[in-house]
């Protein structure tokens, strides 16, 4: 074929998105995915997790974990520590299922459901049985790991959402039996209804018995280690191999004799056991269980923890879980909304500081949002005063500030919810936007964040944490799919 | 690759700042966890400022959103009203207990507890938060007060004697009142009972169930999740069409309205007898059909404000406890500030000793808490004259007094 | 449980009006899902609050013209107005959605999509909350275009339009299920005979293989979610006209029995989520009826967990051939 002797280009792929081309060598194909691990501030993370080595990883986060008494008071020792933990344990539980043998369980959070019941029944005053927990817990877990083999037998059958939707099945059905059907049994209901089973005995092992919140924190603490070092071994054994490859192609290892089944069922048994340890756990430093612990709310939560921090590694999990109830409890109303607004603000600030890139044009859009708020202010105050008269909720240290910058008005209830609206069609917007154009779309979208978040955030903010939240987890999925810590995939066609 | 760096410690800065702010400011004047006495505890001694905290614990995202949003309404109506006419102001900080999950109602108690600058609290809203959270308010000293939380235990089981207060009657006073009415009043003899598979409404099935069966009353016992049901047809076509009245004790009016409303498409004319929690004049209207509720004077000037400001139009009658929770912590603390100091102790006992004059109380009757037990009532809850008024609804939708 | 000692035809029959009414509903929205899975193998979580959006775009025409009982125009121009509104703004929603959290990560790992939809459906529960507050509303369908409501006369949607052995078979289910047919109909002509339902199963087949055949694979994606929502909004409209009472919680339990039905029934296949709609309506209804109270919910799971043990790939799914 005579082309004028120059070599035609490979045709260029479809769309901006590189793709591997069809025919091209894998390891090439696989050079983007290299090049993406590496990229922006989780690749620092990703290049400083390399260096660190596992076992200090654990005990850096140990120690670290470990001084959180010494300047937590108790109730943020409750909520940020404990519950932290909480979610670490029932994240990795999960990860056995979805994240190493790659099944995707919509039913966890009934054995973790089990578990709890079944040690709340074996500790309370429900039937006057007190046994130590030296008893128990080894008893449930043994007990929620055999429920787990029991879900996996008929489940084998079944392939991915298939799966998923019977597995959701078993978590509703758990929950309608604990609260609806609750069974008589030996003279009184079995799981006490709606009520659920109250004056659940705190752990004790040998007579040590763990009632305050400190002595449970750091009985969590060591859990989380031990649990984390047993799966750290596990993940690098036989099994844990076999798991991936599971995991990654279940056909291909099939055809490699590895035991599909067998593995699936024990992934079942090892996850349904972390599960049932946590609900041990939770169950006695709640002191009550009810079936309204154990709906779907929690299951997204914990599927949230472990696909944001990477599906199928530790580190991953343990900082999706700090993360996400960090700043859910950071954003909770009954945290001083001064301290919210803060978070508000400085992220903002780091978010303009980490994707504008020449001086000028970061400090040309900060002036721009102050001159802006301030202009906008002083001139609606001088035509429409009722405009401004709003007073900034509980200002605290920015106060002063923020009310000659944002305009909250008095009176005008719909004003709100068309900021509101405003706001979100402003933000998508900016997402179509490129260049100088986006950079100019920005100053007019902060300050009516600002306004938004001033205006209704703070009255209300036990919802604005959950849109947050919402919106959070869009951004994080479209801007990096594969979690923090996970290994991006790439389809080779 | 060095501006990454830079950028990275930035981050880590700026949420160690953050960090520092929370819970630096947060855990109260007194430093926290290392000192003799805990920030928050019983006898810790505080000063009242010009302005002073209370919590209040409700659902306020969840699927019992639209019960604990009317109760933080009506609570946070009071201060406001307050706040317009004394020099001292209060502040209410909110939490969020998201029923039916008690994991979060507790741990909103125990940062209620370790507040320490929040000397009572209204609230929490069910009775299984109630439950997990007696520890936490128990060990912090904080007095809480809650506007609906109803099952009798809470008050008779004596373990939380002078911290647990309660503005409304519980199920063993409701009950009885409701069965003696069905019974000698209406004269019926063939009822069903019809429980939302809630804790609230189990409590008060079985005690009217039991009352009207040992009465000699033919009496069907059916349950139905009102929460998830939208279609209440199957329901409507186990109810027997010779039955005379239906009792329903649930917390959704709109769910009963609609309940209502498919019995009689269904041709069924049994009488529908709901308890408090379906006093809702702008949701629940079906003629004939009866409520039990508080004798409150639904003329009050204070609804029509409430009803005009933060109720948008509707009264949402279910929060107006919460109201009276508030009055009542509020009295308590200012009684406790007047020394200029105040101890949570010292706010629990005022509780304890609340009086409300009947022309200041919008239930109805004058507020006092019981000091000795005499069954159905434990301290805790109101004393009589406290009691049920049961209303009808009239042709035209509106609510009268019957009894 | 109390079963019935005889066989009660007006209760059978009662049971199963309500049950096909309520199936059409769910059949609808697990034609959304269907339509969805089928093109891009994802599970759209946010697709029962874009019904719940439908039902309240609905009533906010019902409130503008005029509230419930007082209305400024007569009933079937409002219905008709409510429908059209509440399908053109769920599908506006649908594409919207689609566009911004999903086409990202259309080449992303399975589970990045679920959890972006997961995050979606927070987004706009919340959303409502905030922007409508926590209380019901209602489309008060007893008395809708009632002459009389102060009178508490009952409005038209409820006066039977035939009666079978005793059992009203009222007008605004008569509505519903006219109206669940003819978008089905209209659905399945329109997947079989036009070029773009053509392009759709193509690009459902194969999707590489559709792009180099030179099917624009965005445009069929987003026509997919676009009629995928409209069907959601028509069937969040119909929500209201039978049982009145909206909330922003709605398309949580409503999404997951959408989509239980479009697994039972074949996840990916058309008549397959019309057919697990009904079944699941059925089911829901019989349940309730015969078993009544704390079993019902377990009861209906067990026969659709039975249905998925003895066909696990759905009524009429197809059986997923592994091709190596």
């Amino acid at each position: 074929m005579d082309t004028g002797g120059t070599i035609p280009e490979p045709p260029a792929a479809p769309d901006e998105r590189d793709r591997p081309r069809v025919g091209v060598d894998e390891w090439v194909a696989k050079v983007e995915e290299r090049r993406e691990t590496h990229r922006g501030l989780a690749g620092v993370a990703h290049r400083i997790l390399r260096f660190v080595p596992p076992p200090a990883r654990l005990a850096l986060f140990v120690v670290v974990a470990a001084t959180l008494p010494l300047w937590m008071g108790r109730g943020d020792l409750f909520a940020y520590g404990i519950f932290t933990l909480l979610y670490v344990l029932l994240g990795l539980g999960l990860n056995v299922v979805v994240g190493y043998a790659g099944l995707l369980d919509l039913g966890h959070i009934a054995f973790f459901g089990f578990g709890a019941y079944l040690y709340a029944l074996l500790s309370s005053e429900q039937y006057g049985i007190h046994w130590p927990a030296t008893a128990t817990v080894p008893l449930v877990v043994a007990a929620t790991a055999l429920l787990g083999l029991l879900l996996g037998i008929p489940s084998r059958r079944l392939l991915g959402d298939y799966l998923a939707i019977v597995t959701l099945f078993f978590g509703q059905a758990f929950v309608f039996f604990v609260n609806a059907a609750n069974p008589t049994v030996a003279g009184k209901g079995l799981t006490g209804g709606p009520n659920g089973i109250a004056d659940i005995d705190p752990l004790s092992f040998f007579g040590y018995e763990l009632a305050s919140r400190k002595q449970q924190f750091y009985f969590l603490l060591l859990a989380v280690a031990l649990i984390l070092t047993g799966l750290h071994f596990l993940s690098e054994s036989r099994t844990g191999r076999a798991w991936r490859a599971l995991r990654e192609d279940p056909l291909a290892a099939e055809a490699m004799s590895i035991p599909v089944n067998r593995l699936k069922l024990l992934a079942f048994a090892f996850g349904a056991a972390i599960a049932g340890f946590t609900g041990c756990i939770f169950a006695s430093v709640l002191t009550a269980v009810t079936a309204g612990n154990f709906g779907i709310p929690l299951l997204i939560t914990i599927y949230a923890i472990v696909i944001l921090g990477g599906v199928g590694s530790l580190t991953g999990v343990v900082i999706g879980a700090i993360v996400i109830n960090m700043s859910f409890q950071f954003l909770a109303p009954e945290n001083p909304q001064d301290n919210a607004r803060l978070l508000f603000y400085s992220l903002i600030i780091l978010l303009l500081v980490l994707t504008i890139r020449p001086l000028w044009k970061l400090a040309a859009v900060f002036g721009g949002v102050v001159a802006l708020g301030v202009v906008v202010e002083r001139l609606v105050d001088a035509l429409a005063p009722s405009w401004t008269g709003g007073v900034v909720v509980e200002g605290g240290r920015l106060a002063g500030a923020v009310g000659h910058w944002v305009i909250i008005p008095t009176g005008h209830g719909r004003f709100a919810n068309v900021a509101y609206v405003s706001l979100v069609a402003a933000v998508l917007l900016l997402t179509r936007l490129r260049g100088n154009a986006r950079i100019v779309a920005l100053v007019p979208t902060i300050y009516l964040a600002a306004v938004v978040w001033e205006t209704s955030f703070v009255e209300q903010p036990a919802v604005a944490r959950w849109i947050l939240f919402g919106a959070l987890l869009v951004s994080l999925m479209t801007v990096r799919p594969q979690g923090l810590l996970g290994t991006p995939r790439v389809e080779i066609v | 690759m060095k501006r990454t760096l830079v950028l990275a410690v930035l981050t880590a800065l700026v949420a160690a700042a953050a960090a520092v702010t929370a819970f630096g400011g947060n855990a109260g004047s007194d430093g926290s966890g290392s000192s003799a006495v805990p920030a928050g505890s019983d006898s810790a001694l505080i000063r009242c400022g010009r302005t002073r905290t209370i919590g209040v614990a409700a659902p306020i995202t969840g699927a019992a959103a639209s019960i604990g949003s009317q109760q933080l309404r009506w609570a946070r109506y009071y201060v406001t009203r307050y706040n317009a006419s004394h020099r001292t102001k209060f502040r209410v900080v909110s939490g969020d207990t998201q029923l039916p999950d008690t994991a979060q109602a507790i741990q909103v108690a125990e940062r209620f507890a370790s507040n320490s600058r929040i000397l009572g609290v209204v609230g929490p809203a069910g009775s299984q938060e109630v439950q997990v959270s007696s520890a936490p308010f128990r060990n912090g000293g904080l007095g809480y007060v809650s506007g609906s939380a109803t099952r009798t235990s809470l008050t008779n089981d004596g373990s939380r004697r002078g911290y647990f207060f309660r503005t409304v009657p519980n199920d063993d006073q409701q009950g009885p009142r409701v069965a003696d009415y069905i019974r000698t009043v209406l004269k019926a003899s063939r009822v069903v009972v019809i429980d939302a598979q809630n804790s609230y409404s189990t409590g008060l099935s079985d005690t009217v169930e039991a009352i009207l069966k040992n009465r000699g009353l033919s009496v069907r016992r059916e349950s139905v999740s009102e929460e998830s049901t939208t279609d209440f047809s199957s329901l409507v076509a186990r109810v027997p069409g010779d039955t005379q009245v239906v009792y329903i004790p649930w917390q959704l009016a709109p769910k009963a309205q609609l309940f209502g409303q498919q019995l009689r498409a269904a041709g069924k004319t049994a009488r529908l007898f709901g308890s408090d929690g379906l006093f809702d004049p702008d949701s629940f209207k079906i003629p004939g059909s009866l409520v039990s509720f508080f004798p409150i004077d639904l003329k009050s000037k204070v609804i029509a404000a409430y009803r005009r400001g933060p109720g948008k139009g509707s009264s949402e009658l279910f929060g107006l406890p919460s109201y009276v929770a508030a009055d009542v912590v509020v009295r308590a603390v200012d009684k406790a500030c007047r020394n200029g100091t105040a101890t949570r102790g010292e706010v629990r006992r005022n509780i304890a000793a609340t009086l409300i004059p009947k022309a200041q109380s919008l239930l109805g009757f004058t507020v006092k808490f019981v000091k000795q037990a005499q069954a159905p009532l434990a301290p805790g809850d109101m004393q009589r004259p406290a009691n049920f008024g049961i209303y009808q609804i009239s042709a035209s939708g509106a609510y009268v007094r019957v009894s | 449980m109390e079963l019935p000692l005889a066989f009660d035809a007006q209760l059978f029959i009662q049971l199963t009006v309500n049950g096909v009414t309520l199936g059409s509903l769910y059949a609808l929205i697990a034609l959304g899902y269907s339509l969805v899975y089928g093109i891009l193998k994802l599970l759209n979580f946010a697709h029962g609050d874009v019904y719940m959006v439908g039902a309240f775009i609905g009533y906010g025409v019902l409130t503008a013209l005029g509230g419930p009982l007082s209305l400024d125009i007569a009933l079937v121009p409002l219905i008709v107005l409510m429908f059209l509104a509440a399908m053109l703004g769920s599908g506006a929603l649908g594409v919207l959605i689609e566009r911004f959290a999903y086409r990202p990560l259309r080449d992303a790992p399975r589970l990045a999509p679920l959890i972006s939809a997961l995050g979606v459906s927070f987004f706009l529960q919340n959303s409502a909350l905030l922007l409508l507050g926590a209380g019901f509303r209602s489309y008060d369908s007893f008395l809708l275009g009632s002459n009389q409501p102060e009178l508490f006369v009952p409005g038209p949607l409820v006066d039977p339009v035939f009666v079978i052995h005793g059992v009203n078979v009222q007008t605004i289910q008569v509505v519903v299920l006219s109206v669940t047919v003819g978008l089905m109909v209209a659905l399945t002509l329109f997947v079989a005979r036009t070029q773009l339902g053509k392009a759709m199963r193509a690009t459902a087949f194969d999707r590489e293989a559709a792009a180099m055949m030179g099917i624009d694979v965005d445009r069929v994606i987003a026509s997919t979610f676009f009629i995928g929502s409209v069907l959601a909004g028509a069937a969040g409209v119909m929500f209201g006209l039978l049982f009145s009472q909206v909330f922003h919680l709605m398309g949580f339990l409503a999404g997951l029995k959408g989509f239980t039905a479009a697994v039972v029934g074949g996840i990916g296949s058309i008549p397959g989520a019309m057919l697990g709609g009904l079944l699941v309506g059925l089911a829901e209804s019989y349940a309730a009826g015969y078993v009544g109270g704390r079993w019902s919910d377990l009861f209906v799971f067990g026969i659709l967990i039975l249905v998925l043990l003895v066909r696990p790939s759905g009524l009429l799914g197809a059986r997923a051939i592994n091709k190596v």
